[in-house]
């Protein structure tokens, strides 16, 4: 009993914000959670992934939802391979995705990209399904989401659409899922040599200043090239890709798509960085991240015979 | 509202708490309820890992979980951890590395180092080690002997 009591004073000396209290509802079935989510007022109920971003705002009052809905006993706790496109189930811990050997030889930019969020017992709990319906500027992974060409599985009282993930996203916690609808995973259509690199100022659970994804997919326009850490969100650089004309561009063409990258991004200054820090970055990390890309090719085969 | 009933498995034994709200965190279900004080409060933000429990056996930070996404999965903390011959090792290793100073930390270190420890036969090098302790802060050693802490208790377990 004692310790209840110095649990209430400890509380009570709590910042304001941290004293919440909401009522958490934990449906077994992802049609009995879309039902839930109809049903449900504006504004009232909140969709729990992991975690790792919601419960913050909710402590930091920047959500104050009367209800949480948790995802915990939706069947999307997988990852799957079909052929070579990869299928994660929106729950799926990234530390899963992280620990599995095949995605990081086959798509090792997501690879990198996961192993930048926070740390691992942060990802222990952390998900892809968050981290899109977060759509968080600085985020790591949305950049390298766009760059692969990521199609995203939304269920919803209507049943299930797939869009790619550039048309999800919209700007800082703001997607444009309907209320009732769930991201239940995510498909990244081709195994892809492909990078993430990141700025920060510390390198573990910081923000990153800038975010740069590359990727060479089996599909024309084959480059891509994404920028994180720009406003209002994550985008493609399609001028940039457009000075890439082949699988292995010369220092000349790398640089080239740099410089129009650093161009044409919308940086703003934060407190993080100037928006000119933002850009002279760019155009270095671009520059470094195709040669990497490229490095992570299959090497061609010297001795084959050309086939005309 | 009504705060119900939440049952744990925690350190090896089924605990049965009467009312815990919705929105507890397990930190504080481990700390005020259960009385398992060794994991620490830091920051409450994800940002330090003092709070590091196992959560089905996995590093997992109890101050951004909430008490009732648990489940049914185990519950490790610190006090379960040093019951254990890995945990009791990392423990000395610290010690004798001097890696202890004002030990706020210690705990977080110790569950995320024994979880790594534990995972296989052969434990991986030193350097991956370290990488796997990257989301534990500490303000007081500059870390390098929790570096020759890891050394060690990679050396004693082998
Ligand atoms: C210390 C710390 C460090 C971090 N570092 C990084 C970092 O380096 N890089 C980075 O990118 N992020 C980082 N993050 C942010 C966060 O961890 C990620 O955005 C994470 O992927 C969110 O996933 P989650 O499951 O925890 O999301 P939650 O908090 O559960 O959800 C986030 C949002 O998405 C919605 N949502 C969740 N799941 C679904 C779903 N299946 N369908 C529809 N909507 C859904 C929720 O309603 C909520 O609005 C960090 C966070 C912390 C606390
Ligand atoms: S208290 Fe949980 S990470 Fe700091
Ligand atoms: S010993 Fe004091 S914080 Fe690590």
């Amino acid at each position: 009993m004692s310790s209840l009591v110095a649990h209430r004073k400890a509380i009570n000396r709590r910042p304001v914000g941290v004293r919440v209290s909401f009522q958490l509802v934990q449906p077994a079935t992802p049609e009995e959670a879309v039902r839930l989510l109809a049903g449900a007022s504006a504004g009232q109920m909140s969709v729990l992934g992991g975690g790792t971003d919601l419960l913050i705002d909710i402590d930091q009052a920047r959500a104050s939802p009367r209800q949480v809905l948790s995802l915990r006993k939706m069947p999307w706790r997988y990852l799957r391979w079909e052929g070579s496109s990869l299928v994660v189930g929106s729950t799926l811990p990234l530390r899963t995705l992280e620990l599995d050997r095949r995605v990081q030889q086959q798509l090792p930019g997501l690879w990198e990209a996961i192993r930048d969020v926070g740390s691992p017992a942060l990802r222990a709990r952390a998900t892809l399904g968050g981290n899109v319906g977060r759509c968080s500027p600085a985020s790591d992974l949305l950049p390298m989401l766009i760059a692969l060409d990521a199609r995203v599985r939304i269920l919803g009282p209507s049943g299930v659409r797939e869009h790619p993930v550039d048309l999800v996203l919209q700007e800082s916690r703001k997607t444009n899922l309907g209320p009732a609808e769930l991201i239940e995973s995510l498909i990244f259509p081709s195994a892809a040599p492909s990078t993430y690199m990141w700025q920060r100022v510390q390198p573990v659970n910081d923000i990153s200043q800038v975010g740069v994804a590359t990727a060479y997919l089996p599909d024309a326009p084959h480059w891509r090239i994404a920028l994180g850490g720009l406003q209002p969100r994550a985008r493609r650089l399609s001028e940039a890709e457009a000075v890439l004309r082949s699988a292995r561009p010369t220092h000349l063409e790398q640089e080239l798509a740099a410089q129009e990258a650093a161009r044409r991004a919308e940086f703003v200054s934060d407190k993080r960085a100037t928006e000119s820090y933002r850009r002279r970055l760019v155009a270095v990390m671009v520059r470094r991240a195709l040669q990497t890309t490229i490095d992570r090719m299959p090497r061609p085969a010297a001795a084959r015979k050309p086939s005309r | 509202m009504t705060d119900a009933a939440l049952a744990l498995h925690i350190n090896g034994q089924s605990r049965r708490f009467a009312s815990v709200p919705d929105a507890e965190r397990l930190l504080d279900t481990l700390r005020w309820r259960a009385g398992l004080k060794g994991t620490k409060e830091g920051c409450r933000t994800g940002d330090c890992g003092a709070c590091t429990v196992l959560v089905g056996g996995e590093p997992t930070l109890s101050c951004l979980l909430l008490s009732r996404e648990v489940g049914d999965e185990p519950v490790t903390t610190i006090e379960g951890v040093a019951a254990v011959p890995i945990g009791q090792a990392v423990i000395k290793a610290f010690a004798e590395a001097g890696a202890v100073q004002c030990g706020y930390c210690t705990p977080g270190f110790v569950v995320a180092l024994a979880a790594q420890l534990g995972r296989s036969k052969s434990p991986p090098d030193v350097e991956s080690l370290v990488d796997g302790l990257e989301g534990n802060l500490c303000r007081c050693t500059g870390y390098r002997a929790i570096e020759r802490a890891v050394a060690l208790a990679r050396k004693a377990v082998q």
